[in-house]
């Protein structure tokens, strides 16, 4: 079995004297989907925002593909990756947000173009050409020209997802994709992570759709108060908790 | 087609009374101003002749307004060369100002602290003193400096030197305390602009691998843009008119030509109302430059762009076109 994509080993994050990450450890498998679930408060944001280093966690070990996020080790000693180095890092992992995040002064085709284009020196007819084998894969055709606040929510978190493929990611991180949507909405985005999933993906999805997390991850990770409670395959997690906070909460969501 | 029940009833609207009384004393008001501005007074000298062996004497009148004497220097050159050095100034120390405000704007919002401090200094002094005392500032400066030297600090090592009397000619000394002014106001609109888009925006911009240069320029100015303009747009037409101030240090701008011209002929009314007119003219021309520049920068950020005036004119035009038709087809159904 090759490396893990994501590996946490006692990972720390205080913001201003709260602890919000109390020690995590993680494992991701290559092509697998892992979903984060928990109360709201319990740090699965910060979790995956400390992976793609958008914060920096103050203890532990974190590595994505093999290599420490944010430093790298030469000798006995950590140094501080730089800015450029930590891009680079970046331009690998794809993210999509809760609100969408697009670029509101650039139209559908521009949002998936300008990472290409700026970040990765694509040639612009052939980053044009990838956007639009994108958006037919997330079901936009004949979108191109739209700004973001002409479309609807459900479109809008698609072209995220494209704009987020087009980096060609290794590894893509979903922060409560669908928590933003009207409900009619909520099915069409997840239809995409399910073929991304399908396709081979490995993805990181904190959601609270539970439905999503038993039908298509292949593990489940409960965090609760900063420390991960309970991990397994979802038919146990979600099937037969065993701490009483995860029973708890499930009574909640389910 | 309002109904009461199936048959249609004919709509009365309100009638506001009170609108039409102050609409009607606002007209009069206005009429008397327009009045004054083409009438002629009594200059209190009488002149005679003898028409049919007697002597009849009336009194002459004249031109309160004397509108020949605005027009007849409005485009001499001498004005136009003010009007010219004016638009000079403003266009140079607006642009001045815009790349010393933003720079100066990023700096603030650094989490360096030294850089933040640095440009809060900067605000605060020049936002503190008045404009007129800067622009004399630098008019006199040769009294502090007479000499600038680049060089390393505190030794004898220097690069080059600079005469500050052949420099500082009353135009750039003008143009310096007028940008650095500029600088300070515009800081804080750009600041504004900055801090009023979404940080998601910024997120989604570092997490596709984009450099913090890279996510400033391609992401948050652009549409920063559409807070910043309005205030800036204010802040042009405010430094068409600040830029009179020159006159005060021997720079013959549209104030100055106008004052030049005036101290010949004693004609001070009409060269200031010349003057005048062309500031109206050209802060006409930087409202409607303003106007399709806002249009521009909503890209994206509204649905519907807002509607240049010629398309309101014609929405107007069909408003009320159809209101009439309404009313009539409303009033022939009716029993």
């Amino acid at each position: 079995m090759s490396a893990p994509m994501v590996e946490a080993r006692g990972v720390h994050k205080s913001y201003g004297g709260v602890e919000v990450l109390k020690g995590v450890n993680l494992t991701v498998v290559r092509g697998e989907v892992t979903c984060l679930i928990g109360p709201s408060g319990s740090g699965k944001s910060t979790l995956l925002r400390c992976i793609n280093h958008l914060e920096k966690h103050d203890a532990g070990e974190l590595r994505v593909d093999g290599d420490l996020v944010g430093y790298e080790l030469r000798g006995s000693k950590l140094y501080e990756r730089n800015d450029k180095q930590i891009c680079a890092e970046r331009a690998q992992i794809g993210m999509v947000f809760q609100r969408f995040n697009l670029f509101q002064h650039l139209t559908v085709l521009d949002n998936i173009t300008v990472g290409q284009i700026k970040v990765k020196g694509v040639d612009p007819e052939a980053a044009k050409a990838k956007a639009r084998q994108l958006l037919a894969r997330v079901g936009l055709e004949g979108k191109e020209r739209h700004y973001p606040s002409q479309i609807s929510g459900g479109q809008q978190q698609r072209v995220a997802i494209a704009r987020a493929l087009a980096m060609e990611p290794k590894l893509m991180l979903f922060d409560e994709p669908t928590s933003a949507l009207d409900p009619e909405l909520v099915g069409e985005v997840l239809d995409v992570m399910r073929d991304l999933a399908e396709s081979g993906m490995t993805m990181i999805v904190v959601t609270h759709e539970m439905g999503f997390a038993r039908e298509v991850a292949n593990t489940v990770y409960f965090l609760d108060a900063g420390v991960i409670e309970e991990s397994g395959p979802p038919i146990d997690v979600l099937g037969s908790p065993k701490s009483e906070r995860l029973q708890s909460f499930l009574s909640k969501v389910l | 087609m309002p109904t009461n029940g199936d048959t249609e009833v004919k709509v009365v609207p309100v009638r506001h009374y009170g609108q039409w009384v102050a609409a009607l004393v606002a007209l009069v008001l206005v009429a008397m101003l327009v009045n004054t501005l083409f009438s002629k007074v009594p200059t209190g000298q009488f002149t005679c002749r003898i028409v049919n062996g007697t002597r009849r004497c009336h009194e002459v009148s004249e031109w309160r307004f004397t509108w020949d004497i605005v027009f007849r220097y409005f485009t001499t050159s001498e004005i136009l060369h003010g009007l010219l050095t004016t638009l000079e100034l403003t266009v140079l120390a607006m642009t001045a100002g815009i790349v010393l405000g933003v720079t100066i704007a990023v700096m603030r919002l650094s989490t360096n602290r030294l850089l933040s401090a640095t440009a809060w200094s900067y605000t605060w002094f020049f936002r503190g003193t008045p404009v007129y005392v800067q622009l004399l500032f630098w008019f006199n400066i040769a009294a502090l400096y007479k000499i600038f030297t680049i060089g390393v600090p505190f030794t004898h090592v220097t690069f080059f030197t600079l005469n500050s009397v052949s420099i500082f000619t009353p135009f750039v000394a003008a143009l310096v305390g007028l940008s650095l002014n500029e600088g300070a106001y515009m800081s804080e609109i750009a600041r504004s602009g900055l801090l009023a888009v979404d940080e998601g925006q910024t997120e989604a911009a570092t997490s596709l691998g984009m450099t913090r240069s890279q996510t400033l320029r391609l992401v948050v100015l652009p549409q920063a843009m559409r807070v910043i303009i309005p205030p800036t747009g204010n802040e042009v037409i405010s430094m068409l008119k600040t830029s009179s101030l020159a006159s005060t240090v021997s720079v013959i701008e549209l104030l100055g030509a106008a004052t030049n011209i005036s101290a010949n002929n004693f004609e001070t009314m009409p060269l200031l109302i010349t003057a005048s007119l062309w500031y109206l003219i050209v802060t006409t021309v930087l409202s409607i430059g303003q106007f399709y520049l806002e249009r521009h920068f909503a890209r994206g950020a509204l649905r519907t762009p807002p509607p240049t005036p010629l398309q309101r004119l014609g929405r107007d035009v069909r408003g009320v076109m159809s209101k009439f038709r309404t009313r009539r087809g409303v009033a022939g159904a009716a029993p």
